[in-house]
């Protein structure tokens, strides 16, 4: 994991010990709401229906047991005992009181995490793949380059105030678990002919009222360049971007009006004369020392098989049952990577309490190196587990309520915050998916239906990325009652799809029967283990479409 | 109150005004007129010795581009740059461009909407001077101007000042 040089410690405390001013400043009615607003926002702090919110950055979603820990402390010590992981890879919290803000920041920097960047229109915090370092055919660690990012973003002075927001995901993998092609910026690492490590590089995807997947811009930057290339896409963006209108704001809409190769050409030019000035590549030394941070652990050198698993298999249902839906090959012989599912049957997704937060990070010193990702959708992950001790994590992880075996099925939805939370929200989120999962909450039924990703939001800003779901769900608001409609088809991966709109909205009350008369049709017409995004790309939107509508 | 004016960090005084498009220029006073002026007058500015600036509008949907007049920037002294509100930042890329691309070397100034917490971030892309109307910034004094410099104590990336970054910094030791 990357750590601090005092370097990183003094910008953070120096940033903590600004907004402690400025705290002060507005509890004392020097500053009016309207004067703070952009000061608090430079520091994640957010104003929802009840109260003040904070969002913690948790760049590209690695956290150490240490800063687990400190997580579980703030819920408790700050807020009412649990945080809320989000699908940028980020935690929230819902109910801290301004005063204590500056104490809570300065608790995150003692363990090095802050909350700067995590809101505003700046470049936010850079998501990554959570499996790196541990799947097997990754062409490198893609949390390298989001360090580097990361710091290049940091107070950077020209993009500070962009049009609007900016969202960055690197992936190190053919299977995109990053969603990079729906970020404004979204980057594969690539390896070329004689070995070297570039990126390719797409541009103006995005979700909200307008989504689009990302155009491809490039096929391969050189490490040394990256930033250069960066930058010449920011700046672009920062100089052509719309400010008129909030809703035409994004990098997407941009490139959208003036087309995938104009805004190639303009990247280019402006790269070219950034690269030519001679003093804007990265130095070798600098990547190497953060990409030494990212060496992989004192893997142990372990047998292929493992007795203790096999006999657990054999022993314990549930453990099998748990081992077949959340435990994932890892890359080194007698390892693997274990999901962990904040999506418990009926429960909020992506909450945790203090105390699973404590549990977790026990759990990844004792056997995971230390190590803990947040998925963007809205999970956890321990991502170096021997097999040996796989029967042991996971009776620690049931103690904590922490054993749900439904990653990538039904109950395993991504929600936003809704109406519950949120001033932009038309309709509540979580108690559909509640209802979604309580529905379907038997594991035999979940196993049978088998991948199926249901993504809802509670508004068309899309927070809970229904836009690509299998089933995306989006709560509307008609004439003060809500309304949810349904998308099929999206998909966040390599192969992006944006869902197709099924019909008429359904009212909250038979949005649950709506979704089981998908699912039932896709039983009926599956071939063999078709998924039920295979059966959707095969069949198409008028099957789905005839049953769903056929008694309205 | 009349507007306030900082340079190197101090409150100075300002020798510049500012000429409307129907304004009468005067021959001999230092004055900043707009991009559109300086474009459609440039014949007759050819002459001009006193000191010129021009005046950058930053636009919503579009901005005014500097790069239509890169030829002609050697007739300029001093290019103000207006942010029409704090959130609009393109001024930053206008000024970076400036000092980066196009080697302007004179006066750079910042005007409009400016928050303190923002000077630094201008200083750094290459600003050299900020006209700031006090009814916008109504407890604004040179106490409050170094401090909000000193609000970063580095930076991580190279931009339009001396300051490296210490991404590249680092790499070199």
């Amino acid at each position: 994991m990357y750590r601090y040089d005092e370097f990183d410690h003094q910008m953070v405390r120096a940033r903590v010990d600004q907004f402690r001013g400025q705290v002060a400043r507005r509890l004392s009615g020097e500053l009016s709401e309207d004067a703070f607003k952009p000061l608090r926002l430079m520091n994640g702090v957010y104003l929802q229906l009840h109260a003040y919110m904070l969002r913690v950055a948790i760049p590209y979603g690695t956290v150490s047991s240490r800063q687990m820990r400190k997580l579980a402390s703030i819920a408790r010590d700050y807020d009412r005992g649990y945080g809320h992981f989000t699908t940028r890879q980020n935690i929230q919290y819902n109910w801290p009181a301004l005063e204590r803000m500056p104490d809570l920041l300065e608790e995150l920097a003692e363990v090095e995490m802050h909350a700067i960047q995590t809101s505003g229109n700046c470049i936010r915090n850079v998501t990554a793949d959570q499996y790196a370092g541990a799947i097997a055919d990754e062409i490198e660690d893609p949390r390298i380059i989001s360090e580097i990012i990361r710091q290049w973003s940091t107070f950077h002075p020209e993009f500070s105030f962009l049009p609007r927001k900016f969202k960055i995901a690197v992936t190190g993998h053919a299977n995109d678990r990053a969603a990079i092609r729906f970020h404004d910026i979204g980057i594969v690492v690539r390896k070329n002919a004689a070995g070297d490590v570039g990126y390719e590089v797409h541009v103006g995807g995005g979700l909200g009222r307008t989504p689009f997947i990302a155009k491809k811009i490039a096929d391969f930057v050189p490490a040394q360049k990256l930033l250069a290339y960066l930058e010449a896409i920011m700046r672009v963006y920062n100089r052509l971007g719309r400010r008129d209108n909030a809703y035409k704001a994004r990098i997407k809409i941009l490139v959208h009006e003036i087309g995938a190769e104009e805004m190639k050409a303009r990247v280019e030019a402006e790269f070219a004369r950034i690269d030519g000035k001679g003093n804007y590549d990265l130095p070798t030394g600098e990547l190497e020392r953060i990409r030494a941070y990212f060496r992989a652990p004192e893997f142990l050198k372990l047998p292929q098989e493992s007795e203790t698993l096999t006999r657990a298999l054999a022993q314990d249902a549930s453990f099998a049952a748990w081992f077949k839906n959340n435990v994932v090959a890892h890359k080194i012989p007698g390892y693997a990577i274990v999901n962990i599912s904040l999506k418990p049957i009926g429960g909020i997704p992506g909450d945790a309490s203090d105390a699973q937060m404590d549990a977790i990070a026990d759990i990844a010193q004792a056997h995971s190196f230390d190590e803990i990702r947040v998925t963007h959708e809205q999970n956890l992950v321990l991502p170096h587990v021997t097999l040996d001790d796989l029967p042991t994590v996971y009776t620690a992880l049931k103690a904590a309520d922490l054993a749900t075996p439904n990653i990538g099925k039904i109950s395993d939805q991504i929600a936003c915050p809704g109406l519950d939370y949120c001033n932009l929200a038309n309709a509540r989120s979580i108690p559909v998916a509640q209802d979604i999962s309580n529905r379907f909450a038997e594991l035999q039924r979940q196993n049978d239906i088998g991948e199926l990703r249901i993504k809802i939001s509670g508004c068309i800003n899309a927070c809970g990325h229904h836009h690509v779901g299998h089933i995306g769900i989006l709560g509307v608001d008609k004439k003060g009652t809500e309304f949810y409609q349904i998308t099929l088809g999206g998909s966040p991966d390599e192969h992006a799809a944006i869902g197709d709109i099924t019909g008429p909205a359904f009212t909250a009350d038979k949005i649950v029967d709506a979704v089981e008369n998908i699912v039932d049709t896709y039983l009926d017409l599956r071939q063999g283990d078709e998924r039920f995004i295979d059966t959707y790309r095969r069949l198409g939107m008028s099957p789905f479409k005839e049953r769903l509508y056929q008694d309205v | 109150m009349s507007k306030l004016y900082f340079k190197n960090g101090q409150l100075a005084e300002d020798i510049w005004e500012h000429v409307a498009d129907d304004g009468a220029l005067n021959t001999d006073m230092p004055s900043i007129i707009s991009l559109q002026r300086f474009k459609n007058e440039a014949d007759s500015l050819a002459d001009r010795t006193a000191p010129l600036g021009i005046r950058i509008d930053a636009g919503s949907k579009q901005g005014e581009d500097i790069e239509e007049i890169a030829s002609r920037l050697g007739e300029l002294n001093l290019i103000a740059i207006d942010f029409p509100t704090f959130r609009n930042g393109r001024g930053y890329s206008t000024a970076r461009i400036l000092r980066e691309h196009l080697d302007f070397s004179g006066e750079l100034r910042a005007m409009g909407e400016i928050l303190l917490d923002q000077l630094i971030f201008m200083h750094r892309c290459g600003f050299s001077s900020y006209e700031i109307d006090p009814a916008q910034n109504p407890t604004l004094d040179s106490a409050h101007f170094s401090a909000a410099f000193a609000s970063l104590p580095d930076a991580y990336q190279p931009a339009g000042d001396d300051n490296q970054g210490i991404l590249w910094r680092r790499g070199k030791k």
